[in-house]
């Protein structure tokens, strides 16, 4: 890895008595796509802001390429962001939009029509270059937004959850125009939101923020199927969350007690775990089987289906456990053929040792 | 912040200034700056003051009265029956006169209430005249009313028609009777906008000089043109400040206290 | 269903009542400045501009128009401005006291015109100040700015507080995004501003009157004609009066409305 493109050094933020950001420290690497995502108010868009310029840091120092950014006014630095309202200027028409950053960088008349045109013939909106924003749609306002914050050439481009106003279809082929938009350009995209699939599906590498600091951070795939604690598996969703104590530990097993039982999770390669500490693991909803015959695994969990919701090829099944508690099983809809699933009937939840993952931060 | 400054030096400074005059002596027709109670003792003991003083109240609290009363069946009606654009329209008509010169349509009123005019031609018609209602406590209130009047129309309508229109609905669905919803829901949800609209006719009217001058012909005087008469032609600037001290003084009274009852039970 | 009908048609009526009372004068005093009758009563006299030509033909009144003029446009100029100012800073920041800030630039407004009258003129005449076109100027600008404030804000609040933002980042500096955005947007209420605060100016008698000295505007002139010798080319001066401030609010109308249609294509 080459010197990264931004980074943030123990950067805290505070709001008279409010921390919306505690001292946090990561870095963007040049060229990568990354996600920052969290609920509301867990300081995602503060750390947008900060980057940008919009707030000051309290605490700590961000660096672009080096350089320390604290003191550096927002319209000095070339790092545009494309808002979650869009922020279009009602009074401009949607060329003169995307010519206001060339504008302000003195560029002549000319040339920044040529650019803004180009722009928005690249964004497939071409046609649209003197209509008022306020007849655009939802999406084509969006490509003007993006063709507003791209026409610099700048080396970063933030985004402020700029999905969100969108209908759900637009959602998804507005994501593939950003992944495609990011390979092209190659420059580093920060992309701020809550959705999880938006994240999941576009970025890189994911950062989960909550409550101010930073929970997890890492690739998509690593996150979802090793979530570090309970507040990522939960947030993450999808995943089974199993709470008990350390019966025994040898260095490949673990087991554990829990109100539904005893199971076997593995050890992990930071050494066995002391007998009666409290320990959570989770199983991810589709690394779970379901059956109607009791299988041979050693986790298995004897419960009954209360609800099911079908989502196009999968089906996930609400299952209850004989103490009340409750488990997630995402199934092939293919799977289900044979296993008579209606009624009261007794069924089969089970998982193989390996698939069960201790979260590192009890 | 130059704004700031702005506001203070032609505002607040000349209010206070006003107020401190009040205080200041007149010898040989030039103020003197002094502190005497004087003036104060001289107007507050003269019962001359006292009378213009009620008369000014009454005056102000029957045109705010009178124009409530008279602009709510029309609010009611622009607000709830009238279509939008028909309500839009007649609030940009009622804007209309606000640019038309006052002191010219007083002065049309003079004509028309005078004792040639119409009005007495009508009541003569009907056996009441001829009559003059010029320089007579009804010209004082028709004046007040042409003052006050389009503005208690125009706040009334804007407060009835942004009254949730399911809240008269769920009133009508729960048995209440068109007339009883008027008392028990319309005017409690659009009470705040109701007050304030009050209270404006009633700071126009306090003030106003116009009406009880051309209209009212001045006899009794009401405390604005004892403001006039002391400052124009008696030079005596402090009296009249005390009497505009006085003014204010009521005026905040009454808004405060129509504020509160406005707020009141609201949280 | 016909009881209601009828209801609805008296309420109808009722309306059409309220708005002769307010309209009566109006048309009252426009239908009189052609008339030729020296006092004016029914019937009418015959068709006729004399009170027209009377009144252009008195210098002192077209002095007085130059003066109103110059009062109006420099009102309009710099209570805009002021206006401008204080609505951006209640839209902007948020400080301690911002809100008897606000109570103190929406104060004016509510002190009658004769108070204010009275202290302007004795606060100028303190400083030196007062009967002199500025003396005018400034007492007009007071009285105006709230004004230009409210409809300058309220235009404001329709800005997205991003846009400011989006402009910063996309490299305009503080001053370069006002005059690049904020100023571009407000535009239509700025000029609707300036519009409304020259009618207030052009219109306003009492607080003219007390400071002018000489320097009298129409509004004054009107009201010393009314003490003296009526007749009626008051109603042709006011006729003026009324063109030139419905001139001004509907253009200023128009621009709100433009907006008002333009912001709901957004939605």
């Amino acid at each position: 890895m080459t010197t990264p493109l931004v980074v943030f050094d123990r950067v805290e933020k505070r709001f008279e008595n409010f921390v919306a950001v505690k001292p946090t420290s990561f870095e963007i690497a040049a060229g990568e796509f990354l996600a920052i995502m969290g609920p509301s108010g867990c300081g995602k868009t503060t750390t947008l802001r900060m980057l940008a310029g919009l707030e000051a840091p309290t605490a700590g120092e961000i660096r672009f390429e080096g350089r320390v950014m604290n003191n550096v006014k927002p319209h000095e630095r070339d790092m545009p962001l494309v808002w979650q309202s869009l922020a279009l200027f009602p009074f401009l028409n949607a060329r003169e939009n995307v010519e206001f950053g060339l504008k302000m960088r003195g560029v002549d008349s000319a040339t920044r029509k040529k650019k803004a045109l180009e722009w928005l013939d690249r964004l497939g909106i071409g046609q649209f270059a003197e209509r008022n924003v306020a007849k655009l749609s939802g999406g084509q306002r969006q490509r003007v937004a993006l063709a507003r914050s791209l026409v610099t050439e700048p080396k970063i481009l933030l985004l402020d959850e700029p999905l969100s106003a969108l209908d759900a279809h637009l959602v998804i082929r507005m994501q593939s125009v950003l992944t495609k938009l990011q390979k092209e350009l190659g420059i580093t995209f920060v992309y701020v939101t809550h959705s999880q699939s938006e994240a999941f599906a576009m970025a890189d590498r994911v950062v989960i923020m909550s409550h101010g600091e930073i929970a997890q951070i890492g690739k998509a795939k690593d996150i979802y199927r090793a979530p570090s604690d309970k507040f990522v598996a939960e947030f993450v969703g999808r995943n089974n969350i199993f709470e008990g104590k350390v019966l025994k530990s040898t260095p490949a097993n673990t087991v554990v007690a829990t109100p539904l039982g005893a199971f076997s999770v593995p050890t992990g390669t930071k050494g066995t775990f002391k007998a009666d500490d409290p320990l959570s693991f989770v199983v991810a909803a589709d690394l779970v089987q379901i059956s109607a015959q009791r299988p041979s695994e050693d986790n298995i969990v004897e419960c009954q289906v209360i609800s099911e919701q079908f989502m196009g090829t999968t089906v996930t099944l609400f299952l209850e456990a004989k103490d009340g508690s409750e488990l997630k099983v995402q199934v092939g809809q293919r799977e289900l053929e044979g296993i008579d699933f209606k009624g009261s009937k007794k069924l089969f939840a089970s998982w193989p040792v390996s698939r069960a993952h201790v979260l590192a931060r009890q | 912040m130059p704004l700031l400054i702005w506001q203070v030096l032609f505002f607040v400074v000349p209010l206070g200034f006003m107020f401190v005059m009040s205080f200041w002596l007149v010898k040989d027709y030039r103020m003197t700056p002094a502190f005497a109670l004087d003036n104060w003792l001289k107007i507050l003991t003269w019962g001359i003051f006292w009378r213009a003083y009620g008369y000014t109240l009454a005056l102000a609290t029957a045109a705010m009265a009178l124009a409530s009363l008279f602009a709510f069946p029309a609010s009611y009606t622009l607000a709830f029956k009238a279509s939008d654009a028909a309500r839009r329209w007649a609030l940009f008509f009622l804007i209309i006169p606000f640019f038309t010169s006052y002191l010219v349509r007083v002065y049309a009123w003079q004509v028309v209430l005078a004792g040639n005019g119409i009005i007495s031609a009508i009541l003569g018609f009907v056996g009441l005249g001829p009559l003059s209602l010029l320089n007579t406590p009804i010209g004082t209130l028709v004046g007040y009313l042409t003052l006050t009047f389009p503005l208690v129309l125009i706040l009334q309508t804007i407060s009835l028609s942004s009254i949730d229109k399911n809240l008269i609905e769920a009133a009508h669905n729960l048995g209440c009777g068109p007339l009883r919803t008027i008392f028990a829901v319309i005017i409690p949800a659009a009470k705040v906008g109701l007050i304030v609209a009050a209270l404006f006719c009633f700071i126009l009217s306090f003030g106003d000089f116009v009406s009880p001058y051309y209209l009212g012909g001045s006899k009794p005087p009401t405390l604005s043109i004892m403001i006039i008469d002391s400052t124009k032609s008696g030079q005596q600037w402090p009296r009249a400040a005390v009497i505009a001290v006085m003014m204010i003084i009521s005026l905040l009274t009454v808004a405060f206290a129509s504020v509160t009852a406005a707020y009141r039970r609201r949280g | 269903m016909n009881a209601e009908k009828a209801l609805k048609w008296a309420l109808f009526a009722y309306v059409a009542l309220a708005f002769a009372f307010i309209f009566t004068p109006v048309i009252w005093s426009f239908i009189f400045s052609f008339n030729s009758d020296r006092f004016p009563s029914l019937p009418l006299g015959s068709f006729s501009l004399k009170w027209y030509e009377t009144v252009l033909s008195r210098p002192e009144i077209l002095q007085a128009a130059v003066t109103s003029l110059t009062v109006a446009i420099c009102t309009s100029l710099l209570a805009t401005f002021i206006g401008f100012c204080t609505a951006y800073t209640d839209f902007r920041y948020h400080f301690m006291f911002k809100q008897a800030y606000l109570a103190l630039a929406m104060l004016p407004p509510t002190i009658p015109l004769i108070i204010m009258a009275l202290a302007m003129l004795s606060w100028l005449a303190q400083i030196g100040l007062s009967g002199q076109v500025i003396s005018i100027i400034i007492s007009h600008t007071v009285l105006a700015a709230p004004f230009a404030m409210a409809v300058i804000r309220l235009r404001l609040n329709d800005m997205d507080p991003n846009l400011e933002a989006a402009s910063w980042n996309l490299g305009a500096s503080e001053w370069r995004a006002m005059r690049e955005v904020v100023i571009p947007f407000a535009m239509p209420s700025i000029i609707a501003a300036l519009c409304l605060t020259a009618a207030v100016s052009f219109d306003e008698f009492a607080v003219a009157w007390f400071v002018s000295g000489l320097n009298k505007t129409i509004p004054v002139v009107i009201l010393e004609i009314l003490q003296g010798n009526v007749d009626p080319q008051i109603n042709a001066i006011g006729t003026f009066v009324f063109i030139i401030s419905i001139a001004l609010i509907v253009t200023a109308q128009m621009l709100m409305l433009s907006k008002g249609g333009k912001k709901e294509a957004t939605q």
